[in-house]
């Protein structure tokens, strides 16, 4: 089985929803706004548990937010 | 920089230079006699606590009153493993001393002499090398939890 990576678009979507900051997000997932960075830059995968509450918080489903998929 | 990992910045600073005058301290209490020795070295030990106590106490005290939100907050998922894995490190090295230290015991308990022609003279060497042990998996916990702050994870 080839490498896999967990990728997001966690960015892309704040973007989309009223330019919302990465605090804003923080505050309302409950993470400090480092760890939102470091789930932005791929640096940390976040918990199921978290990985939801951000998909919540855009009001889509996980697999648009973040996706499992062969290393580049 | 998060909550959390100024507070590693102040616990791995204020450790290495309170331990550090320690240590220092300690060696050059090597040449007073043997009976004031351990008179010193109990003083020293109770100064430096006491010293590490009121430095900690008062920077993360400075820490949580500039940062009310995060400290409110507490830790994170993400703190949460860091913290874990940090201690992984810490723990590591705390049992390599500690068996240092029992194999110093043993070593020393079957051949007595070594303790004069050792180069190593520091006073109260067993409780040291159990104290360095702990000091330094401290230092490495902190340094790993900063490291993991720094990378990310």
């Amino acid at each position: 089985m080839s490498d896999m990576s967990i990728k997001n678009r966690v960015r892309e979507h704040r973007f989309f929803s009223d330019e919302m900051t990465q605090q804003q997000l923080a505050d309302l997932v409950g993470v400090t706004r480092q760890t939102i960075m470091a789930i932005e830059k791929g640096k940390y995968s976040p918990s199921l548990e978290v990985a939801f509450k951000i998909a919540r918080v855009f009001g889509k489903p996980l697999d648009q937010v973040f996706e499992y998929v062969p290393l580049d | 920089m998060s909550f959390k990992e100024k507070s590693a910045w102040i616990s791995l600073v204020s450790t290495v230079l309170i331990f550090g005058y320690y240590f220092i301290q300690l060696v050059d209490l090597n040449n007073l006699p043997e009976n004031d020795v351990r008179q010193a070295v109990a003083y020293l030990a109770i100064k430096t606590v006491v010293l590490i106590s009121i430095v900690e106490a008062v920077f993360h005290s400075m820490l949580a009153a500039t940062n009310r939100k995060a400290a409110e907050m507490g830790a994170d998922e993400r703190d949460k493993l860091i913290a874990l894995k940090a201690n992984n490190y810490g723990y590591s090295v705390l049992v390599i001393g500690v068996v240092f230290g029992l194999g110093h015991m043993v070593i020393v308990e079957f051949n007595p002499q070594f303790t004069s022609e050792s180069s190593l003279q520091i006073p109260m060497l067993k409780s040291h090398i159990l104290l360095f042990s702990l000091i330094i998996s401290e230092i490495v916990r902190f340094a790993g939890q900063v490291v993991l702050y720094r990378r990310g994870y």
